[in-house]
């Protein structure tokens, strides 16, 4: 096969223009992902993305394991929102197979992928205003995210790849000690949330930072598939809770925060809102905790009938598509990871053309990425 | 049946029956098996419907002699999932990239095309997306050893 390379998009290269290596490792960039930025100045004329180098063959792994043996593999990909892959590879299987969840159970894990997700929320806030120059923020912000990992740590086992949810339920139940925990935890957390808006929101610096910066526009959303906070900050109403809902999230009652403006400040916006909506569901289901069994029976060999599933999850990111080809045997016989980083960084390229590097890594930051997941 | 939904719009507007599935049992509203020539016409038609392409990929049948290339979409107002799925021979990979029409779906080419060894003809990029530069094998082939 001949190789062909991205039409270059430059009239001519003069002597001013030169090449710019972005990473592989660079704060900015979240991971191992190197940008080859062809450069005027401080001006970026062409942006080209260049992955694969935290890539670990996950779709063929999952080949070669057990439907079990998967499990703590998928949690590996997006280390920040790890619950969310936890999940949706149980609720894959289980709906292949067609196994019960008892209730408890669903709101259980909906407690533990919205703490999360607020975890992952809040390691972004402050790794994005670290990236745009303030130091204060990212301290502020782990001070809050390490007693929502303390929380998921007492439950779980694990302080970043959780791996707590198994097939039809959980293997061992929440105390009162955790659920008060996250009682506390949202009550002292909405005042503190105040801070984090007084302290950044509304600063003027902030705002020449990311206001107009990385416009998105609708159009460009669907045709690059984004989904996720990226998407929200567009314009779109588009959250996978609410348009397939899974794990009994059609019980609850929440919003799904959506921008008009496309740039990185109405992706902040999307975010700090969804902390909120985050907090309000864990608030619901703490409500309205079902007792009862914590694991239905389901049997200890994983052997699901011929067949496909897809299943779909919201992840802090955006949309996560498993899609399993069961050929009856013990092991998947293909797997499919659609991750939302993936999409969401494809239109990067498009994004950087013509602005200021600066700008360019504040439009990087402002996607939430997390390159192990893109890589796989 | 009237016309209610965006899918059905997209599919009639290029001559394609509408058969919805359940929905909630295997998370796809639509499942379709087209040839490869259909598959243009239709992404432009779900483009201009307002469709999101969510992922491109590929199952290698090797039993049949045959992949299966596996075309992803869904709509940002409703739950449309759409799985197109379109055979190609083993012998002869060849499929028609549908990245002009999606910009997005250039990346999950690129990456079927190394992953799989399917040529996708017309792709605006075709160079290796998660392996190396220079790696000319296919590691999801079921015929793939690791021994290279």
């Amino acid at each position: 096969m001949k190789e062909q390379a991205p039409t270059y998009t430059l009239e001519q290269i003069d002597e001013e223009n030169f090449a710019l290596n972005l990473g592989p490792q660079h704060p900015g960039t979240h991971g191992v992902l190197r940008v080859i930025l062809h450069m005027d100045g401080e001006y970026i004329l062409y942006a080209d993305p260049i992955l694969g180098y935290g890539h670990r063959m996950q779709e063929k792994v999952a080949e070669n394991m057990t439907y079990l043996q998967v499990l703590p593999y998928v949690c590996r990909m997006d280390y920040l929102g790890a619950l969310s892959y936890n999940l949706a590879w149980v609720c894959a299987v289980e709906k292949l197979c067609e196994f019960e969840v008892p209730d408890r159970a669903s709101v259980v894990r909906v407690i533990a992928t919205e703490l999360n997700r607020i975890s992952s929320h809040l390691l972004w806030w402050g790794a994005y205003l670290l990236d745009l120059g303030a130091f204060t923020p990212f301290l502020q912000a782990f001070t809050d995210r390490e007693l929502i990992l303390d929380l998921l740590e007492y439950i779980t086992g694990s302080r970043l790849t959780y791996c707590y949810f198994r097939f039809g339920g959980l293997p061992s139940d929440v105390d009162d000690v955790f659920l008060t925990g996250v009682r506390d935890f949202i009550e002292g957390f909405r005042g503190r949330l105040k801070n984090y808006h007084d302290l950044v929101t509304g600063n003027v610096i902030f705002y020449h930072r990311s206001a107009d910066v990385g416009v998105i526009l609708p159009f460009d959303a669907a045709g690059y598939g984004l989904s996720g906070p990226v998407l929200r900050g567009s314009g779109f109403a588009y959250d996978v809770r609410r348009h397939e809902p899974y794990s009994g999230y059609d019980r609850f009652d929440f919003e799904i925060p959506v921008e008009e403006t496309g740039d990185c400040m109405a992706r902040y916006n999307v975010r700090m809102a969804e902390i909120e909506q985050s907090m309000n569901i864990i608030e619901q289901a703490l409500n309205t905790i079902p007792d009862g069994p914590i694991r239905s029976k389901v049997p200890k060999i994983i052997k699901p009938p011929e067949g496909e599933v897809t299943m779909a999850v919201e992840t802090p990111r955006g949309e996560l598509v498993i899609y399993i080809v069961s050929d009856g045997t013990k092991k998947p016989y293909r797997v499919k990871y659609r991750v939302p980083s993936f999409s969401n960084l494809s239109i990067f390229a498009k994004l950087a053309r013509g602005q200021l590097l600066a700008d360019a890594l504040a439009v990087l930051g402002s996607f939430d990425l997390v390159i192990p997941e893109v890589d796989r | 049946m009237q016309v209610n939904n965006p899918l059905q719009q997209a599919l009639n507007s290029v001559g394609i029956e509408y058969r919805p599935t359940e929905f909630p049992n295997i998370g796809l509203h639509c499942s379709l098996v087209l040839e490869r020539n259909q598959l243009e016409p239709l992404a432009l038609s779900l483009s201009r419907a307002g469709f999101f392409i969510e992922t491109v990929t590929a199952v290698d049948k090797v039993q049949d002699g045959i992949f299966e290339c596996v075309y992803f979409f869904n709509h940002y107002d409703e739950a449309l999932r759409l799985l197109i799925r379109i055979p190609i021979p083993r012998s002869h990979p060849v499929q028609s990239s549908i990245g002009k029409i999606f910009p997005g779906a250039v990346w999950h080419e690129r990456e079927t095309a190394e992953m799989f060894g399917i040529k996708f003809e017309g792709c605006p990029d075709t160079r290796n997306f998660l392996l190396p530069e220079d790696a000319d094998f296919h590691p999801l082939r079921k015929d793939f050893s690791g021994v290279l």
